[in-house]
């Protein structure tokens, strides 16, 4: 087997991804090549040494990225079939660093071609499964969520590049399943400025290096501002009068005031000057006496209920002041930016 | 001519409703009974007048004058009547809802004047009022006229009076207003240097009337 390559930039083997798990599965798909695809038969009629000189036969010849890795997954197999775990193991580092997102299905390949396959992934450095979720936040207050696998442990720097330069997202030394969270700012605390990007994973170990990415596209929007508020959810105005019982009030009343007008007639005059005849108050007296009838009998007309003046008064100022915090939060929201970070499919840009 | 002139331009000042809350003006006619002296020197009578009122903030005014022809009243000794024009005005200040202190003046003339005693003298008083209904008040007030002066001279050590009022308002602007007053004025007078006698005076006068209110 050859040595690992110093440096494998790995974009768009997706597709390679696609690949089926058993070789006797993808053996239509795969047989491009004449010596592939007789190597292919052979395995699928378990002539297992055939196969491998078949293979390697394919593998001298000009192949496709994707026939390449085929033949080494066929010698993989092949060598796993045959027992010759060691061998296998290379064969299949040579298909992962072609395909850095090959996976096989426990379920449909035998163990010693899997455990062959999880050791040669142990082996090589690689950057796998890079992800970057869909996201929409306003800037400074969201993060985009970033995650990958390294298969052994190295040092890593994952950046967003753009032909206006590049920014670190973040680094460090890190082995196994990694979640980043990117909040899409740059150094001075500013949104990402609109545009596409790609999401670059440099992992190194020693001399081996390994480089993933995933291109996205970074787009700005304005906030949404809330409305402001007819009404405080829950609660509702009360009618600020009330209708009063209906009483003798305004009529006893009128006997209170006329009384007193006549027992202060009644006080002040007689002596040498006799009685009056009372006539003149006779006159307004009865005035004020029907009157107060006339408002006793009458429906009593509304008056204002204090406690609902003031209670209604304590909601019109608390609906203002949310009101008033809407708006702040409004003036706010304007001065903010939406961002909204989409990942692209490969080779979109 | 001058007099009536004087008079009316006061009653349109005091009613006049810039700067007030509420302002009514509005004819009235009068009732009254006179009495002086004697029980048998009495007279009755009618009359007409205005009245003009305004109201701001705390404070209130009222005015309003009344002709009164006072004619002997049936019984008694007095063989002819005469004509009376009376003035009153009332300032007010709310002291509560329905409490106010009040000043103001009298002033009662009589033509022929040394048919009956003119009167002046200076109101201080209280008023107590009370709504009986929407648009509909009844207030009483009591006072002490101070300071009495009389056309034929005397002193008044002991001068009062009674009033019970109404309003009501009819529709819209227009209000009704109804007013009884009763004093007692104890005159008491000393012709000739001989020793004081008493000449006490009563009247008692209703006055009915319709106002149009002005302003807010």
């Amino acid at each position: 087997m050859t040595a690992l390559p110093r440096r494998v930039l790995v974009v768009g083997f997706a597709a390679l991804a696609a690949a089926p798990a058993v070789p006797a599965q993808g053996a239509a798909q795969a047989g491009q090549n004449l010596t592939l695809r007789r190597a292919q038969q052979a395995y699928d009629n378990l002539e297992y040494r055939q196969a491998l000189g078949l293979a390697r036969a394919a593998l001298r010849e000009r192949l496709t990225g994707l026939e390449r890795a085929r033949a080494y997954e066929l010698l993989g197999f092949s060598y796993a079939a045959m027992d010759s775990i060691l061998r296998a193991v290379d064969a299949f580092k040579q298909l992962v660093l072609l395909d850095p997102e090959r996976e096989l299905d426990p379920n449909r390949v035998s163990p010693k071609a899997y455990s062959a396959f999880d050791v040669a992934l142990r082996q090589v450095l690689l950057v796998r499964g890079l992800r970057v979720d869909s996201a929409s936040f306003v800037g400074g207050q969201g993060a985009v969520p970033i995650r990958f696998t390294v298969t052994q442990p190295a040092r890593v720097v994952v950046r967003a590049v753009s032909p206006a330069g590049s920014v670190v997202i973040d680094s460090g030394a890190w082995n196994g399943q990694v979640n980043l969270r990117w909040a899409a700012r740059l150094a001075g605390g500013d949104p990402m400025p609109a545009g596409d990007y790609v999401v670059v994973v440099d992992a190194r170990l020693g001399q081996n290096a390994f480089s993933a990415s995933a291109p996205i596209r970074v787009r700005h929007g304005s906030v949404d501002t809330l409305a402001h508020l007819a009404a405080l959810p829950g609660y509702s105005y009360l009618p600020e009068t009330e209708i009063p019982p209906q009483s003798w009030r305004p009529l006893g009343l009128a006997f209170v005031y006329t009384g007193g007008a006549l027992v202060g007639t009644l006080g002040l005059e007689g002596g040498s000057l006799g009685s009056s005849s009372k006539r003149e108050l006779a006159i307004v007296g009865g005035a004020a006496l029907v009157t107060g009838a006339v408002m006793t009998l009458r429906k009593p007309a509304p008056r204002p209920a204090a406690a609902n003046i003031l209670y209604n008064r304590l909601l019109r100022e608390q609906l203002a002041r949310r009101n008033q915090e809407i708006a702040r939060e409004n003036a706010a929201r304007r001065q903010q930016v939406q961002l909204t970070v989409v990942p692209l499919p490969r080779g979109a840009r | 001519m001058t007099r009536r002139a004087a008079l009316l331009a006061a009653l349109l000042v005091a009613a006049r409703p810039a700067g007030a809350q509420q302002a009514a003006v509005g004819p009235q006619a009068a009732l009254a009974e006179y009495r002086e002296v004697a029980a048998g020197l009495r007279y009755r009578g009618a009359g007409y007048g205005g009245a003009a009122s305004a109201r701001w903030r705390r404070f209130s005014a009222e005015a309003s004058v009344v002709r009164l022809s006072l004619d002997p009243a049936p019984g008694g000794v007095a063989t002819r009547g005469f004509t009376a024009t009376e003035v009153d005005a009332r300032l007010g200040y709310d002291v509560a809802d329905y409490a106010s202190v009040e000043v103001g003046i009298l002033r009662r003339t009589a033509d022929p004047e040394f048919d009956a005693q003119s009167v002046g003298a200076v109101r201080l008083g209280a008023r107590s009022a009370y709504a009986l209904g929407p648009g509909a008040t009844v207030a009483f007030r009591a006072g002490y006229l101070a300071a009495s002066r009389f056309s034929g001279g005397g002193r008044a050590p002991v001068a009062l009076e009674f009033g019970l009022l109404l309003d009501v308002r009819f529709w819209g602007r227009v209000r009704g207003a109804a007013a009884y007053q009763f004093q007692r004025i104890n005159r008491k007078t000393n012709p000739g240097g001989t020793g004081e006698v008493d000449a006490p005076i009563q009247e008692s006068l209703a006055r009915v009337g319709l106002a149009l209110a002005l302003g807010r």
